[in-house]
Order: structure tokens, then sequence, then C-alpha cells
């Protein structure tokens, strides 16, 4: 005879592990988090090994990749290390887009919550100044906003900031306006919640998930953006990156293509990890794609 | 002795693109500390909006209380601030709603929600507010109320989940508890435990409990006093024994009658014909009279005021002259 199964003990399941359990499952989405980390890991170690200034000229200047064993990558048309400038700016890279994506969730969120949640004339004066930003060409505004305050770092993602959190407070609105009608929003107010509480306690959590997704993508797109203004010639010209490296080398690019294929790649494996955990957050958030 | 709850003349209207409706019309209703109060009527009866107006939670705008008082232990809350009435909300009056699927919030556990509400009224800290939400999560009948406390709500079944809400609605031990149609979401069989449950709490509390319902089975097993309500107005009122023994209204009637009954032998069941009609649409006489067939041409022309003939108050002609 057998011993009687005893029934597991049943253990609650926070929102937070299911989304993780999901997102476990999504090969892609894990391949993204793993190049992801990859990526971060070799920009952070990999500047210990390669203590030097990225400015420095080093060598002859377009020294092709592999022909010198002390510079792997080659050399730009000013003879500086490309593995060095790769390496020191990556962070950089990465700093403004995360910083940028950070400026443009903390006023989407905020505008697009208010606009959704009070409505009436508070929605429809907020919406009418989102819109205004909308209309606006987003990279010749940040042009001139960069060109305004002088490129630096924080002017960049400020910049990039500002000219992408419209999508966002739509979204943030959108959502807003379908959970504030839901039964727990009243239920709330029944218990004797203040608006503040409701808006930040009891609405945000619950629109959390697709914001969360909107904010892994906007970091590919501030990415992108920093490239885009640093190829321009609009990147702060004292912090190297990667968009930075592409814009400089640009004019050379018939004679030596190296300086700017290989940061190129960087920026397209580091957005295209950071898009695929956006997808893969996506996916998890979604109940419909969520077995039961 | 002054009720606990007492609404006089309550008006309340709704801005819609027919044009300013009347959801309520001088709704009269008084509820004395203790007791139940059942509110029935069909959908669309302005049940539900009493409620919300009692806790000030007419979403505003369209709506508006355009008239008459709601007194809570004499004090008057349709000019209290915002701030007395969040105050008064939860603590000294809840709301426990009809959908226990949908009126918790989905990403926190139960046990912190319900301690949520206990910090909102009470100043104590997050751990004994915790421990204070398990034992009334005990004293809701919910088993092994440590590990429930830790659930989600899409963990617990409807019944469970309403439970829960009960649990909150009395975790500051309100005077006043409203329930709005607190089992219609849910199994007959959990139903019946719902409102033991219900009837249990308001011994121990002492709560005033408004039941708000269109299943005159509830009514019977809950409520001292009945008010029928029809169209935004209150037409029939007394107590239960006397609305379901001797009801006098032809609404009322209606709506005994429709109370399947085995012993009379009932092959079908029984209806009232036609719907309640678009508050847009009310004429001048007794919004009933177009399903009633007792209707006279007085009753199209001429709204019947709420007064006693014969057993007890109705707002009915037919009734008061003697008709039926």
């Amino acid at each position: 005879m057998t011993e009687p199964t005893v029934p597991e003990p049943y253990v609650a399941e926070s929102p937070g592990r299911e989304a993780w359990r999901m997102y476990s499952r999504n090969r892609t989405a894990l391949f993204g988090l793993g190049l992801l980390f990859v990526i971060l890991a070799i920009t952070f170690y990999g500047s210990f090994f390669y203590a030097g200034d990225a400015y420095d000229i080093v060598w002859a200047p377009h020294e092709p990749p592999m022909v010198t064993p002390e510079f792997p990558l080659g050399t730009d048309y000013l003879g500086r290390d490309i593995v060095t400038g790769m390496l020191k700016g990556g962070g950089p890279t990465m700093a403004v887009g995360a910083a940028a994506a950070l400026i443009t969730m903390v006023i989407g969120v905020s505008l697009g919550a208010l606009a959704g949640f009070y409505g009436g004339w508070i929605d429809t004066a907020l919406m009418r100044f989102t819109e205004f930003f909308q209309v606006l060409p987003a990279l010749l505004f940040a042009m001139v906003l960069v060109t305004l305050f002088s490129p630096s770092l924080w002017t960049i993602a400020f910049a990039i900031g500002v000219v992408s959190w419209p999508q966002t407070a739509r979204l943030t609105r959108a959502e807003f306006m379908k959970i504030k009608e839901l039964e727990y929003v009243t239920a709330a107010r029944a218990i004797g919640a203040k608006n503040t509480r409701i808006i930040w306690k009891v609405i945000l959590p619950n629109a959390a998930p697709p914001l969360i997704v909107s904010a892994a993508l906007t970091i590919g797109v501030a990415i992108l953006f920093e490239a885009g203004l640093s190829f321009l010639g609009l990147g702060d010209p004292n912090v190297m990156s990667w968009g930075l490296m592409i814009g400089a080398n640009r004019d050379q690019l018939l004679d030596a293509w190296w300086p700017v294929t290989f940061p190129g790649l960087a920026i397209f494996l580091t957005v295209l990890a950071v898009s695929l955990v956006g997808d893969g957050l996506n996916d998890a958030f979604n109940p419909k794609l969520r077995e039961r | 002795m002054s009720a606990l709850l007492e609404i006089e003349d309550l008006n309340v209207t709704f801005n819609t693109r027919y044009g300013a409706v009347t959801a309520l019309d001088s709704v009269s209703l008084h509820v004395n500390a203790g007791e139940t109060l059942g509110v029935v009527g069909e959908s669309g009866c302005g049940k539900s909006i009493t409620a919300l107006s009692v806790m000030g939670l007419i979403p505003s705008p369209p709506g508006r209380i355009a008239g008459g008082s709601i007194r809570l232990n004499g004090e008057e809350l349709t000019t209290a601030s915002p701030a007395r009435m969040r105050a008064i909300r939860g603590a000294e009056a809840a709301m426990i709603f009809q959908e226990p699927m949908t009126s918790l919030n989905p990403v926190f556990t139960v046990g912190a929600q319900i301690a949520e509400a206990i910090m909102l009224h009470q100043k104590v800290g997050a751990d004994q507010a915790m421990r204070a939400a398990v034992a009334l999560l005990d004293r809701v009948g919910i088993p092994s109320p440590d590990a429930r406390a830790r659930d989600y709500p899409h963990q617990l079944s409807g019944g469970m989940r309403q439970r829960v809400m009960i649990a909150m609605a009395v975790s500051c031990r309100p005077k006043m508890l409203i329930a709005d149609e607190p089992t219609t979401a849910l199994d007959v069989t959990v139903q019946a435990q719902i409102f033991d449950l219900l009837n249990e709490i308001q011994r121990d509390f002492g709560a005033a409990i408004v039941l708000i319902t269109h299943d005159m089975g509830a009514i019977a097993e809950m409520a001292d006093r009945v008010a029928v309500m029809y169209a935004g107005r209150v037409i029939e009122g007394a107590t239960a024994d006397d609305v379901l023994d001797h009801p006098q209204h032809p609404y009322a009637r209606g709506l005994i009658d429709c109370i399947p009954n085995i012993a009379k032998g009932d092959a079908a069941l029984r209806e009232i014909p036609g719907v309640v009609p678009p508050l847009h649409l009310l004429g001048a006489g007794c919004a009933f009279a177009a399903r009633c067939a007792h209707a006279n041409n007085r009753c199209h022309t001429e709204k019947p005021k709420l007064a006693a003939h014969g057993h007890h108050p109705a707002a009915c002609h037919a009734v008061q002259e003697g008709r039926i």
C-alpha cells in the first residue's frame, strides 16, 4: 500500500515572482537579458584592463584590426585605441540611455496619471500640452535643446527625455482612465483613501506592467537617440561614447571601416538586448499569454 | 430616539446627454442603530445611488446632490468637507460591494489591504495592523487566516473574497455598514453563509446594516424594515413582515409574486411585465403606471405621495383610493 500523498503546502506567489517565472520561460527574452549582462560586465570590468585614456593617441592612425596584438580592433583616424574607446564609451552610452528613460518616465507618468485620473479640464489642458510636444520633430527639437544648453551627458539625457515623454504620458493616461473605473478603486475610496494615495498606491501598481515594458523599450530608443546626436556632432565632446566614436570617424568611413563599425555593432547589440528584455517583459506581464 | 442614519428628501441629479435627469427624487429613509434596513427594487431604481450618496461617492461630475440632507449620528454629510468625509468613510460608515471578484486590488495581498484600511483610520504600526488583519480574517471565518493573509485576491474563491471585503469593511468597527448586493455574484450556498456572517457581525459589532438587494428571499432572512424603491423614489416602507405579508403598492406586490412558491404549485416563474423606464422619460404621473394593471388617468398625470393608508405607507393612488 502506498502512502497517501500529502498535498503540497500552498504557497502564495507574488505578481513579480509570477512575472519572473513567465519571463524565464521565454528563451529569446532570457537571451536578451544574458546579452545585456555580458555587455554591462564587459564595459564595467573591461575598463580595469584597459586603464588608458580613450582620448590618448597611442599608435599610428588607421591601424587595421587584428594586425598589432596590442590593438586588436585597430586605431581611429587620430591613432586612438578602439578597444579602449569601446570599453570607456559603453558606460556613458548606457547611462545616458537609462537617465533619458528615467526622465521620460518621470515626466510622462506624472502628467499622464494626473490627466487620466482627474479628467475634465485638467486632462484637456495636460493633453493639449502633450500634443504640443508630440508634434515637434523629436530629433530637431532635441538638437535645439542640446545646442541651447551646450552638449554634456546631462543635457543630452535631459533633451532626449523632454522629447520622448509624450508617448509615455498618453499610455499612462489611457491606463489610468481604464483602471479608475474599476470597482477596487471605488472600494479604496470607500475605506477613506485620499486621491494621492489612490493614484500612487492603488492605480499605479496596476498600471505598472505596460509602463515597465515601455521604460525598457525607451532605454533602447534613448541609446539610439544619443548615438544619433553624437553622429551629428552634438555629443558631449569630453566624454567618450559609442555615438561619439561613430560621429568622429564617419568622414573616413571609406578609408577605414573599423572605427565606425565596432561601436555601431556595440550599439546594435545593446539596443537588441534591451528590446528583447522589453518584449520579454511585455509577454510576462500579458495575462492572456499566462497559463492559469 | 433619533435614528443613526437619516436621509431626508434627498435629490440626486445626473447630467446626461438628455439633460439633467433625477436619479433620486425626494428619497427619505432612516436606519436605527443596530437594525437592518432592506432596500429593494429592480436594477436602475436608485438603490446603489442612495448608498453611494451616503458614502459621498457619487461620481461628480456628472452626478450631484441637488437637495435634501443625509445625517449620520446627527452630523450632516451633504455639506461635510472632503477631509471629513474621508475620515467618516471606512471608520464610521463602510461599504461592501457587489463584485468581490473586482473590488479587491489585484496586486496586493488581502492581508496588506485590510491592514491598509486599518492604518488609514487608526494610529497603529504595520505589524500591529497586520496582526489585526489576520484576527479579522479569522473572525469572518476564513480558515488558516495566517496563510490566507499572504494570498492575492485571485487565489481566493468568490465567497472568500466577499469575506475579506466584510473583514475590511468592519476593520474600524463602523456603526453603519452598507452592503450593496453583497451576494449577487455568489453561489446560492455561499449566499446563505455570507448572510449568516453579516448577521453575526451585526450582533458582535452592533452595526446597522443597509442591505441593498433585489432578492426578496434575502430581505425575508435579513431585514428588520424594508424600503421598496422604484425609479428613484421610495414607494413603500414598513417592517419586513408587513411588506412581505401585506404588500400595498402594486410594484411591491409584483416583486413578492415573483418569488417562486412551490407550495402554490407554480409551474412557471412570474414576472412584472415591462422594464423600469429610462429616467429621462419619466412623465408627470406615477413612474410605475405604464406597467400597472390598476393605473387610471390620475396615475398617469399626478405623482402619488408616500402616505399611510390602511396597512402601512405606500405611494400609490390606487391603494390610497381603496381601489386595491
